[in-house]
């Protein structure tokens, strides 16, 4: 199907730059969502030797959790928190989205310098992985919201997903189970985290974390 | 017994502690049993390490969980400094005061996340699975971080958030370098059903494709050299040791920041086997950069806690560095990180006391502690001379044994940045403690009987360390030079 596969690699890089260009922290939460889905399905189309159950029950597992669990956690901590944008990103919106374009073409180049030993992963969602891993790092480093940190934290998240998916065929299903809960558990863990600092601070944004240095 | 259910006991008992925490008892309870399942770990860990270090690997639940001689030496000094710490805790949180209340909420809390993260730690030694072993590193990082902001003011809400952060993004990072791992042996035409074992990927015939492996390698450097705080990862490190409460610091600096560099080496026999001597030129490097970058910040620190936080950059930059330099060096980072556990922990503990007493950790007003306080002044002075490596205690020995390496191996520069970065250390260190300890006092502080359980804190630590320095028991030796040799280069 490398039709749907080539929709899922368009859809999800412009859910990226949908981010990248978005104060409002709700629409950021539903492309993440979108993106969290989208990225779900990928194994069930990269698996050469036909889908078996476990494949199944990791996207579905994966589905659930990126597309309806994260989400309405992190719309429940929006409203708690009550902030509705990101008022004034370290970097701004229109600078980010070039960080976006540069970041893409990066990403090119490297994907193309790891295919030839990733030969049966396919170069499209290799160089998606790449995309997000860095989108995500640098949504961390750009925005002062807390939670817009951790809306990077999972672009960073899905981008490993995927990596893990096309490169390697065949990990334990008690491994795929860890990892999925950790990334559970940081989500709800970091929330209370924003709960705690919203409350003690009036506001979630970082910049008034600054008092530690040195 | 069977060997295999020793490992399953060490995993199982903190987690029933830490379910135990979960029922309705009181604060000095809590405290007792977080001292208990400790006392039992260590008689648990000491049995597994007996086994261990003599002969085979023990393993359980067909392979999941192996114990060889590496991973049977750190689950001892793990489960040492648990004990240490809790006894400790027992001292520190037994004197709260209005501002700081140890409720029965705040107990329940501590106890639950202090034993899950013993219990996490104790995952990540006895996994085989790479995998399995990442997932008990994310863990410990999620649970300790809210013994970070335990007392949930502002500034250690700041520094729990950096934690959480930054070090979850640097074990999702180590989580790209183990697919990277996977995908190398896989790539080589290998079967992938056990691509992730340590003991499978540490065999010396497994070949694996070099690219791929030197990415897994870099990534998993970074990313788990976030925890270990290895320069110029440690951004996180000072902000988080100076907000926890100091039993917390005590752990996090006494076997934490080690749990990580463990999980860094089990990456080595294989990256070695691929790449040659790739693997120890980064182990060298960042070793010597983390001990550069911390002896600067060590001479204009004015916070006792962060003095010791960049401490430890320092001395995991020491242990860093020795498993870059052959096998030598290897047998100086093991005993290294026996003595370093142990001072550390002892000087958070006593930095952590006298800090309750005085309430601060400026080092100015902290002056005249010795006068103050006698037991925990002194346990102060003898920690902070082991660490920066006077003479007779263990962590000199290891210091003269890993110059020797750098010396063997002929690496003169490294031998001569490291000796100068443990100068400036030395210097700089010694002038805070003696004011610390010796200096007029600043203020008046109420004189106080210490507690029992204060001088088996202070008392068995320092015996311990100048022992160590002054005579290494055969067996202590043999045992070292066996873990050693699980990770160690060939010559």
């Amino acid at each position: 199907m490398p039709g749907l596969l080539a929709t899922i690699h368009v859809v999800g890089l412009l859910t990226c730059f949908a981010l990248l260009g978005t104060s409002r922290i709700g629409a950021c939460i539903r492309f993440l969502s979108l993106q969290g889905v989208l990225f779900s399905l990928v194994p069930l189309l990269t698996q050469d030797d036909g889908l078996t159950m476990r494949v199944f029950a990791l996207a579905a597992a994966n589905v659930a959790l990126k597309g309806m669990i994260f989400p309405a956690v992190l719309l429940h901590l929006r409203a708690r928190a009550g902030f509705q944008r990101e008022v004034e990103p370290y970097i701004g919106f229109v600078a980010s989205i070039l960080f976006g374009i540069a970041a893409l073409a990066v990403s090119l180049g490297l994907a193309r310098e790891l295919h030839p030993a990733l030969s049966h992963a396919p170069f499209a969602m290799l160089e998606a992985a790449i995309f997000l891993i860095s989108i995500g790092l640098f949504l961390i480093v750009s925005r002062r919201n807390a939670l817009i940190q951790v809306i990077g934290y999972l672009v960073i998240e899905n981008g490993i997903f995927v990596f893990g998916a096309i490169t390697v065929v065949e990990t334990p299903l008690l491994v795929e189970l860890g990892i999925l809960l950790d990334a559970f558990v940081a989500v709800f863990v970091m929330g209370i985290a924003i709960f705690h600092i919203s409350r003690e601070f009036g506001m979630a944004d970082s910049d008034r974390l600054n008092t530690l240095r040195g | 017994m069977a060997p295999g259910y020793w490992i399953i006991a060490l995993l199982a008992v903190p987690i029933v502690g830490a379910l135990v925490c979960l029922v309705k008892l009181r604060p000095r309870q809590v405290l007792a049993v977080t001292v208990a399942v400790s006392a039992i770990g260590v008689a648990i860990a000491v049995r597994l390490g007996a086994m261990v270090l003599s002969g085979k690997p023990v393993t359980a639940v067909d392979g999941t969980f192996v114990v060889d001689a590496f991973s049977g030496f750190h689950l001892i000094v793990l489960a040492l400094v648990f004990l240490i710490c809790s006894l400790f805790a027992a001292v520190y949180f037994g004197d709260d005061d209005d501002a700081h209340p140890f409720s029965h909420g705040a107990a329940r809390r501590f106890g639950v996340l202090w034993l899950g993260s013993f219990a996490a730690m104790v995952l990540v030694l006895i996994s085989n699975n790479l995998g399995i072993m990442w997932v008990g590193m994310e863990a410990t990082t999620l649970l300790t971080a809210f013994l970070i902001s335990f007392y949930r003011d502002r500034l250690s809400l700041e520094a729990m958030w950096k934690y959480l952060l930054i070090c979850s993004v640097g074990i999702a990072f180590a989580f790209i370098g183990t697919i990277f791992t996977a995908a190398a042996v896989q790539g080589s035409g290998e079967g992938s059903a056990d691509a992730l074992l340590w003991t499978r990927l540490a065999a010396p015939g497994l070949h694996l494709n070099p690219t791929l492996m030197t990415f897994a390698f870099i990534f998993v450097l970074v990313g788990y050299g976030t925890k270990v705080g290895l320069a110029p990862l440690h951004s996180w490190l000072p902000d988080a040791h100076s907000q926890a409460p100091a039993p917390v610091s005590a752990m996090f600096s006494g076997f934490l920041l080690n749990t990580a560099l463990y999980c860094i080496m089990r990456f080595v026999p294989p990256a070695r086997n691929a790449l040659g001597g790739f693997a120890d030129g980064l182990l060298v490097f960042f070793g010597v950069l983390s001990i550069l970058v911390a002896a600067g910040f060590i001479v204009f620190q004015r916070d006792a806690k962060r003095f010791l936080a960049y401490s430890s950059v320092e001395h995991l930059g020491i242990i860093t560095l020795g498993y870059g330099l052959g096998p030598l060096g290897t047998f100086a980072a093991l005993f290294h990180t026996l003595g370093h556990s142990l001072s550390k922990t002892l000087a958070f503990c006593a930095v952590g006391r006298l800090g309750q007493r005085f309430g601060t950790h400026d080092m100015d007003t902290l002056s005249g502690a010795l006068r103050h306080d006698r037991l925990w002044g002194l346990a102060l002075v003898g920690s902070i001379l082991s660490l920066i490596g006077a003479a007779p205690f263990a962590i000199f020995m290891s210091e003269y044994q890993l110059l020797r390496a750098a010396a063997g191996a002929q690496r003169w520069v490294v031998l001569a940045v490291f000796l100068a970065a443990v100068s400036i250390v030395f210097v700089a260190a010694l002038r805070h403690l003696i004011d610390m300890a010796f200096g007029d006092p600043k203020i008046a502080v109420s004189q106080r009987r210490a507690r029992t359980a204060s001088y088996a804190v202070a008392v068995p630590s320092l015996a311990v360390l100048l022992f160590l320095g002054l005579w290494l028991p055969p067996w202590l030796i043999e045992a070292i030079e066996r873990a050693a040799a699980v990770v160690g280069a060939p010559v």
